[in-house]
């Protein structure tokens, strides 16, 4: 991954030193991650209702090429993925470059205003936005009497509104959790190189091209690996807002490993085989992000 | 150096502050094994809970000094609980009674039968409602105490069927042909919707179904989506409903409940167990009736009487307190009708206990709904619902449902559908 | 002039998303203060019910208090212990080179692809082991440990402090060696006060994210007296007939000590600040 490191002799007693710093987390991963992970792909190829598991050979993969149900869980994903992370790592790095400004004012209350979502209980979000969104809800109000909609839209009930709204709600509620990592990078880029700039008459859309973006390449990169497993991991909205409904129209593989789990009747060895698919899928995903982000900055 | 050393006071004082935890967990953890406590897992503070505390007490007065523990769950979480710890083989923390609802307890007999108490001894099956003890039992073994009865009516306003020129005679014993009908009328005549239907939650399928004797798997578990005429006729009445102009929909419980209470339909046709919503409108007292739950006319199997919900009380064998569960519930839930006429008053509670219809609460008059008997009325078309098992793959099965619905309302043939979806349910159930 | 309707153009934006971003919570809170049966009407007005409400959120079985303390701790130890593990590691991935080392971060990274809920059964498994093993039934089940352990070294964190430690000036560790500071000394007088406002992002997350944590501490924890508040939460929204009014007041509380922290924390993202000591 580190292409053009410079290299540096570094003393053997520094680089024993440097796995002192590393060893703990190294440890707790493995024995509390890894260890884990290994048992679930054990168990993915076992087949069975609760602990009378037997070995299944691939069968448990074979059947994810028929199941009609993962095939929608994995577009219904894929589709939130394409769509809601870039939506929102750009709203996310203009609010954050907004709020930058030192000259601007209320700047806390702004601030703190766009993080709350993400603090906003599950429970009491996800009701006020069943109830904004609601056939009859605020939301077709408005839109009708500005004339954008004639007919009310079926947010919860069409399959295709209903994804939209999946993806605004995440987005709502994400947005303002990556602006703090943005906020946090901000603060590492010197305040002369925006002076300077300023000087030379440069606009704001060109100081955040030239400036903002190169100088928070490395956090850019962070928030959209970690959003884009946020994503394929993503649970909480379907289960709440929409129930994965209309008819499994915005169901996530997340979500189906929930309910193959524990809704249905809890086949342990079907729920690691779906869950390696997402585990394959991210680290594809992730390895060409990197490729493409991760050069040292 | 100053900051090192903060580094390290932080270090130590968050390690304590976490151990100290740990610390008096032991103790708690040691005391419950000293004495014989036992531990109930419910869901529903308003409903399961103070059922569970009123055994309690009879219990307690029973056996002075036993201790109980009644811990309140969503049932989401008992049951990821439960399947977690069962699958791991570890009882640590798992609770000696558990309420499990009917359309699950199947799937963990059939995966964890060796787990559960054999209750042959302390349920006599003949003391409760027919319908209930279809799943109470795995390979003729009883393991279950029924408990609620989910038994559905048909719950209406008075004043907008009259308004649209039916009597509340016209209610009774209804088909759903007659309450389209009846819902076309009520719109004319009051602009209001029939009922409420969400999309996302169709347990008008299940309660269908029930009416008909019918379920989504026969008794081997096997999905009987094509050829079963009463899941044809269940998915027929469904569209039916929705091309009748007549429904709103919803897309949770909570816009479920203010649809009624807001007076925005007419009637709700489902569990008796929705009662304390309804009358949580107290402006709306006196313009409710509940009539018998309509039954699909064009299916000769079905009858005025269904079920949606309900649970029973389960013991995990190797937790520790067998023999003083069983006690518990042989005292209680299982035969005290006492119990029964008092969770009649306190939670509206329709038993399964046959013996409950006798209860003074029962032959109580209930003003809000317009001086009607309606316990009385409940128990009776309890013991008329017919006797289905529910397997172990309903909500599987239901997941199906909703798609098979979306399609059919759509336009697609129904039977062609129910045909696709017959193999692909083979395949997700099939072992 | 263009300059003026560019400046009103841009509070006129983050006023909107801000209103936007608020408006749950606003309602949340005016629920907060309503009987049941009108916030499920849908009421938007504010209310006389809060005291009552807040009363039977108290008189509730559920423990309200006890959970709220559980979370606290576990929220801050887990937070604090994340801080100094995670925040070591992706640092020293950054400051050490080696081959090794980038592929065991490579290695680490994976840790954060596989779904919760499918190492759910062998983490119980693995756990339910320990309380029999001595010193290890410190993180036992039904410890706080059990899920503060868990959530100390973790990926995420580890990524976010690599990503962020790229943009910390080499020339301030060079120049502490030659200083003859030690690796440790380094890390802890030069690093961390340096990369203030990354830590206040760090830790502003982690709390959050242990605040809210679920699925774990729904299995780890046993008794009624070691919940977490997510869990007392989903216990009180399982009703029939929910007592909305109180679920809000509780909830509106649940989010006070993750909106405090932040408000406290964001003191830090102060524009400049790193390049001024930098300077």
């Amino acid at each position: 991954m580190s292409g053009n490191v410079r290299k540096k002799a570094m003393s053997p007693k520094l680089n024993r030193r440097a796995w002192v710093f590393i060893l703990p987390s190294l440890f707790l991963i493995t024995v509390f991650v890894f260890y884990p992970m290994i048992q679930a792909f054990v168990t993915s190829f076992q087949t069975g209702a609760g602990n009378k598991l037997g070995w299944a050979g691939i069968s448990n993969y074979r059947r994810l090429l028929t199941d009609a149900t993962f095939k929608m869980a994995l577009k219904n994903t894929m589709l939130y993925l394409v769509i809601q992370v870039p939506v929102m790592i750009l709203l996310a790095l203009v609010i954050s470059s907004m709020l930058n400004d030192k000259k601007l004012k209320c700047k806390g209350l702004f601030r703190t205003a766009i993080f709350l979502p993400c603090v906003t209980s599950l429970v009491a979000y996800s009701i006020v936005f069943k109830s904004m969104f609601a056939t009859d809800g605020f939301i077709n109000a408005f839109l009708m009497k500005i004339h954008v909609i004639a007919e009310p839209i079926g947010w919860i009930t069409d399959p295709f509104w209903a994804k939209v709204l999946i993806i605004l709600a995440i987005t709502w509620r994400w947005t303002g959790y990556n602006m703090i990592f943005y906020l946090s990078g901000l603060q590492s880029i010197d305040d002369s190189i925006y002076e300077a700039a300023d000087i030379d008459g440069a606009s704001a859309v060109r100081k955040f091209k030239s400036i903002t973006l190169p100088m928070l390449k490395p956090i850019i990169l962070f928030t959209t690996i970690s959003s884009t497993i946020g994503t394929l991991q993503l649970f909480d909205e379907p289960m709440n807002i929409t129930a994965g409904g209309p008819a499994n129209a915005t169901v996530t593989i997340s979500q189906y490993i929930y309910n193959i789990l524990f809704k249905y009747s809890s086949d342990f060895g079907y729920a690691a085989a779906v869950s390696y698919v997402i585990v394959v899928l991210i680290v594809a995903l992730s390895l060409i992000q990197l490729k493409v982000g991760d050069k040292d900055a | 150096m100053k900051c090192r050393k903060g580094t390290a006071l932080l270090l130590a004082g968050s390690l304590a502050l976490g151990l100290a935890g740990c610390g008096s967990s032991k103790e708690n953890g040691e005391n419950q094994t000293a004495e014989q406590k036992l531990t109930i897992w419910a869901w529903d503070e308003a409903f399961n809970i103070p059922a569970a505390k009123e055994a309690t007490e009879i219990y307690q007065s029973n056996h002075p000094g036993a201790e109980v523990d009644i811990v309140t769950m969503a049932q989401n979480d008992i049951v990821a609980k439960l399947n977690t710890s069962l699958a791991s083989g570890s009882y640590e923390g798992l609770p000696d009674l558990v309420l499990i609802e009917d359309y699950r307890i199947q799937g963990y007999l059939k995966a964890y039968s060796e787990e559960f108490s054999d209750l042959s001894d302390v349920v006599k099956n003949e003391d409760f409602a027919s319908y209930k003890t279809g799943i109470n039992q795995y390979n003729g073994v009883t393991y279950g105490c029924p408990f609620d009865s989910g038994v559905a009516g048909l719950f209406y306003r008075t004043d907008y069927v009259e308004q649209a020129g039916y009597t509340q005679e016209d209610m009774q014993d209804l088909t759903w042909e007659k309450y389209i009908e009846i819902g076309k009328a009520v719109k004319e005549a009051c602009g209001k919707d029939m009922l409420t239907l969400d999309p996302s939650d169709v347990q008008q399928i299940r309660m269908f179904m029930q009416s008909a004797g019918t379920w989504y798997t026969d008794e081997e578990g096997r999905p009987t989506l094509e050829g079963n005429q009463g899941v044809l006729d269940a998915v027929n009445t469904y569209k039916a409903l929705m091309d009748a102009g007549i429904v709103k929909l919803v897309s949770d419980w909570n816009q479920f409940v203010s649809a009624f209470n807001n007076g925005d339909v007419a009637s709700i046709p489902t569990g008796c167990w929705i009662s304390p919503s309804v009358i949580q409108a107290e402006d709306q007292a006196g313009k409710w009736a509940i009539a018998p739950f309509p039954r699909m006319g064009e299916n000769p199997d079905s009858v005025n009487a269904t079920s949606i919900g309900g649970a029973g009380w389960y013991i995990l064998k190797n937790v520790g307190h067998e023999e003083e569960a069983k006690t518990f519930l042989k005292e209680t839930f299982a035969s005290s009708t006492e119990l029964m006429n008092t969770l009649a008053e306190e939670i509206n509670l329709v038993s399964t206990l046959n013996a409950a219809s006798e209860c003074e609460n029962y032959a109580k008059p209930q003003e809000f709904y317009g001086g009607q008997k309606i316990f009385q009325d409940f128990a009776a078309w309890t013991a008329e619902v017919p006797r289905v098992n529910y397997g172990e793959s309903t909500y599987q099965m239901e997941d199906f449902m909703k798609e098979i619905l979306a399609q059919v309302i759509a336009g697609a043939d129904p039977e062609e559908v129910l045909a696709d979806y017959q193999v692909q349910a083979e395949a997700a159930l099939g072992q | 002039m263009l300059k003026k309707t560019a400046r009103f153009l841009k509070y006129l934006f983050l006023t909107i998303v801000s209103l936007i971003s608020v408006f749950p919570l606003v309602w949340m809170i005016i629920a907060a203060t309503n009987k049941s049966a009108d916030v499920t009407k849908g009421t938007i007005l504010p209310g006389g019910y809060f005291l009552e409400n807040f009363r039977s959120l108290m008189n509730s079985d559920l423990q309200y208090l006890t959970a709220f303390k559980n979370s606290m701790v576990i929220g801050l130890v887990t937070t604090v212990l994340a801080m100094i593990v995670s925040s070591a590691a992706g640092y020293a991935f950054v400051v050490y080179k080696s081959k090794n080392r980038e592929r065991v971060f490579n290695i680490i990274l994976i840790s954060m692809m596989v779904p919760f809920a499918a190492l759910m059964v062998p983490l119980f498994r693995l756990f339910s082991k320990f309380r029999n093993l001595g010193p290890l039934k410190l993180i036992a089940l039904n410890t706080p440990m059990a899920v503060i352990i868990i959530a100390i070294a973790t990926a995420f964190l580890i990524f976010f402090f690599r990503q962020n430690t790229r943009t910390f000036p080499k020339e301030l560790i060079e120049a502490a060696r030659i200083d003859g500071l030690g690796e440790f000394q380094i890390f802890g007088r030069i690093f961390i006060p340096t990369m203030k406002s990354t830590y206040a992002a760090a830790i502003v997350t982690t709390f959050m994210t242990s605040w809210n944590n679920y699925l774990w501490p729904l299995i780890a924890l046993q008794s009624p007296e070691k919940r977490t508040l997510p869990l007392v939460i989903s216990a009180m929204g399982s009703s029939y007939t929910p007592d909305y009014g109180m679920i809000m007041v509780a909830v509106v509380l649940a989010t006070v000590p993750t909106a405090l922290l932040f408000f406290f924390m964001q003191k830090q993202f102060v524009a400049g600040m790193t390049g001024s000591v930098k300077g």
